[in-house]
């Protein structure tokens, strides 16, 4: 038995086990709250509950008070939902955060295509126009595969009719391997959203960096095909990850649109190309790349990541070395079930990378 | 038109942001005199990022409803003459040394965030440290009516605020915050905020409060449960103060690490004696001080550092030490006690034969090995009437301040000494920790007010032991001091229990 937790204000959907915290649920699906002693003694992580109910655990009297108590909050690091919850938790809402809601939809395939090896391109159309922010994500259904499967959204939202998704085949994956080898055209899904809080943050002027990796391309890809057609001016520089040459895909678009475009840069970057690539471009990590191409020193930039937790990982230090931190770093962490829990002890030092 | 409700953000940015103001006639460096000696640039305080926001109002109301459970829970604690629950009289020593060694530091911690609370150019940190200082205020007004109890029943507890200020062991709590006091503000919240409360507050909390509810200690638990419920905002001043500092800068990096290296060291030496009261004080055990150095430390602290690492700062020097250590430091300080347990001001005793086997299980690469044969020797002597205390004054490590009692790590038989010259004199180290402490800043540790020293030189009254610790120290020599076999302490508690 699962139960669903609506953060608010950011709208944020946390699955909660029976038995788990909210906190603990929060923290592993990568919605951050506020927490300190994670044990129910300083009362850091104290959020009111709005709707539904939950066992308050073993939150101290003192952490706690009673009539905090009366007024409906809880402690997340020791709270249980006892149904579906909605909570307020004192966190920001990013100014540029548009909130459109979340809807259901259905949608036909009307085209799938092999972009590398391992990565399927598969394109939608909606039976009602999709509102969302370049870089969201929706959940999509899949038959006879428990629970729904979050995939963003690569195309720019200027057609809402259409969704189109870059999906990584996962070696053992129900839900990837049920979308390489089985779905066709004329298929129906069902499919939410949109969801996320990985949007660009356009009323900060400085000039943005991608770094993408894997199907990581498609929520940047989105970002920087709606930052173009808005006639954006800033400098926007993309560095895309890939083992070799077939899997850095749409390599042509992204080539044609810099030539296009003299605002934006693309720079892939390959870590084991063959000798058949005969690659001339940069050979390493795309973390790498973006440090050679700006000598190690990031600052005045915001940046945004999406890929696989070891990318981001050492993204997320290459760009902190280089002077820029957490308030200017988003990002969007694809996990797949081959990542497993992320059960590593958390510090509470930083809140959303 | 009615006044907009203010949310909490914007209500706490106009307690704290909009009193401050622009210095248009006065020199803001004059203003602010401490705040650029230390190294540290700050190029925009904008940026601090509030750890807490909480408005007086609510602070009033949260406190005073925090402060009447707790005193319900004393009344009833002392109407019930709860101090008959504890599990033994032995267990009320380490309530003693909470304080005569803690308390005392509450009260330091009181008076030194309102000294930085003072000193800050950015009024977002000026007011978490003046609100952190209240909270110290109430930790220590609470802890001393928590013990007043048992002051009524049990030895040792009368002269705390002297006894803190005079006795050599107790040197060693009160020189790790007058050194921190004495420091610049940016060091004074690396030191107390970051790397004591946020790094090191759980070793020292975790164990006192689990402690006290595993002995019967309701007034202790309470007290503690009460205190830690204030460390939300200690613990997220100490994370916004480290993510603060090395973000303003990349000159501040190097600054924070070297801080970061002496009060990891210094804090560990500090809980050596939180270490011996989990592993021999405490009659119920929690669990060993291995046990906790695992969990606190090496796991949660393991993951902060991880973190920490993205800003280009490593682990505390001599942390590879410390994994030896706690294996070690608790018999060894425990030792240390059992030998001057004449000059201390709370009883001392050979652990138990169903302890000794608790600690053979906890340490079984160590204590079988190393430290059982000593206690096995010391109930021999002690059974042919031959309890002994070491009559000669130890030598104290010039740093950390006490007495130089600990081994080389590698080697346990053997006692560490290092040693720096500075300036014609020798000062000795318990630890290549204490020592590259005191290389770093000679000029400030050749000040220390080491015990062992002031006696000799005369400072402390009386021409022999007993004098100092009589006149001096004020102990009542035959029931504060000396083992508890034999003491009042021991003789009132098997009255009450009705045993002979």
């Amino acid at each position: 038995m699962t139960y669903e937790v609506t953060v608010e204000p950011t709208g944020d959907v946390i699955e909660v086990e029976e038995g788990q915290t909210i906190l603990d649920a929060a923290l592993r699906q990568g919605v951050w709250l506020p927490f300190a002693c994670g044990h129910g003694t300083c009362g850091t992580c104290k959020v009111q509950v709005v709707e539904g109910d939950a066992d308050l655990g073993n939150a101290s009297p003192f952490a706690l008070m009673d009539v905090e108590r009366d007024e409906g909050k809880v402690l997340a690091c020791c709270a249980i939902p006892e149904s579906d919850l909605v909570i307020e938790a004192d966190i920001d809402v990013d100014p540029d955060f548009e909130g459109y809601s979340v809807e259901d939809f259905t949608a036909r395939v009307i085209s799938t295509v092999d972009l590398s090896p391992t990565i399927k391109g598969i394109t939608l159309k909606l039976d009602n126009p999709i509102t969302f922010q370049a870089g969201q994500y929706i959940n999509l259904e899949i038959p006879g595969v428990q629970g729904s499967r979050a995939f963003s959204i690569a195309n720019s939202p200027s057609d809402p009719s259409i969704v189109e998704l870059h999906v990584r085949l996962v070696p053992g994956g129900a839900a990837t391997t049920w979308l390489h080898e089985t779905l066709k055209e004329g298929d129906e899904l069902s499919l939410s959203g949109p969801y996320g809080q990985f949007f660009v943050r356009k009323s900060d002027v400085k000039d943005v960096i991608f770094i993408a990796g894997g199907s990581g391309l498609s929520s940047p890809q989105s970002m920087i095909l709606d930052l173009l057609e808005q006639g954006d001016t800033r400098q926007i520089y993309l560095f895309q990850g890939a083992r070799n040459v077939a899997e850095l895909y749409n390599r042509v678009l992204l080539t044609e649109l810099a030539e296009k475009h003299s605002n934006f840069h693309y720079i892939p970057a390959l870590n084991a190309p063959t000798a058949e690539d005969q690659w001339q471009g940069f050979t390493g990590y795309v973390h790498e790349a973006a440090i050679d191409h700006f000598d190690g020193k990031f600052t005045g930039h915001k940046a945004y990541l999406c890929g696989p937790p070891p990318m981001i990982d050492s993204a997320i230090s290459a760009l902190m070395q280089g002077r820029v931190f957490e308030a200017d770093i988003h990002m969007e962490k694809f996990l797949t079930a081959a990542d497993g829990a992320d059960s590593e002890t958390r510090s509470a030092l930083f809140k959303r990378i | 038109m009615s006044a907009k409700k203010l949310n909490l953000k914007d209500k706490y940015r106009l307690l704290t942001r909009d009193l401050d103001w622009e210095y248009s006639y006065a020199d803001r460096k004059k203003a602010f005199p401490y705040e650029e000696f230390e190294g540290i640039k700050i190029t925009d305080w904008s940026k601090w990022e509030d750890p807490f926001r909480l408005t007086m109002d609510a602070y009033w109301k949260y406190q005073a409803e925090k402060e009447k459970k707790l005193y319900a829970i004393f009344d009833a604690f002392a109407q019930n003459n709860g101090h008959l629950n504890v599990t033994d009289a032995r267990y009320v020593n380490a309530i003693k040394i909470f304080l005569t060694g803690v308390s005392p530091l509450e009260y330091q911690a009181y008076q030194g965030y309102a000294h930085v609370g003072r000193q800050f150019g950015g009024a977002g940190a000026r007011v978490a440290c003046q609100m952190q200082s209240i909270d110290e205020l109430r930790h220590v007004q609470t802890q001393i009516h928590a013990m007043s109890h048992y002051n009524k029943y049990f030895d040792g507890f009368q002269d705390w605020t002297h006894m803190h200020d005079r006795v050599w062991y107790l040197s060693v709590p009160k020189s790790f915050f007058d050194d921190a006091r004495s420091a610049g503000p940016f060091e004074f919240l690396i030191a107390i905020s970051f790397s004591f409360e946020y790094v090191l507050t759980n070793l020292l909390f975790v164990p006192f409060m689990s402690g006290a509810a595993h002995n019967g200690d309701m007034a202790t638990c309470t007290f503690g449960f009460s205190a830690q419920s204030d460390e939300a905002r200690h613990m997220t001043l100490g994370l916004e103060i480290i993510k603060f500092l090395l973000e303003q800068h990349e000159d501040n990096v190097p600054i924070v690490q070297k801080w970061i290296d002496k009060w990891f060291w210094r804090g560990t030496r500090l809980l050596s004696i939180v270490a011996m009261m989990m592993d021999y004080m405490l009659p119920n055990k929690v669990m060993s001080w291995k046990e906790a150095w695992e969990v606190y430390f090496e796991e949660a602290g393991g993951a902060l550092f991880k973190d920490l690492a993205r800003y280009g700062i490593r682990m505390p020097k001599f942390v590879e030490t410390t994994e030896k250590e706690k294996e070690h430091i608790s018999h060894q300080a425990w030792w240390i006690f059992y030998n001057y347990g004449h000059a201390a001001g709370f009883h001392t005793w050979i652990p138990s034969d169903e302890e000794m086997d608790w600690l053979s299980e906890k340490y079984p690469d160590t204590f079988d090995k190393y430290y059982r044969p000593r206690w096995e020797l010391a109930k021999k002597m002690e059974a042919e009437g031959k309890r002994f205390y070491s009559q000669a004054l130890p030598q104290l490590c010039t740093t950390c301040q006490i007495p130089m009692g600990f081994t080389e790590m590698d080697d346990p038989t053997q006692i560490a000494y290092r040693s720096s010259d500075y300036e014609g004199e020798k000062y000795h180290f318990c630890s290549d920790g204490c020592k590259h402490i005191f290389d770093q800043e000679p000029e400030k540790y050749v000040q220390s007010w080491l015990p062992v020293h002031q006696i000799y030189q005369g400072n402390c009254g009386g021409a022999s032991v007993e004098e100092v610790l009589r006149d001096y120290y004020k102990l009542n020599l035959g029931a504060d001091n000396l083992d508890i076999k034999g003491s009042p302490d021991e003789q009132r508690w098997k009255e009450w229990k009705g045993v002979a």
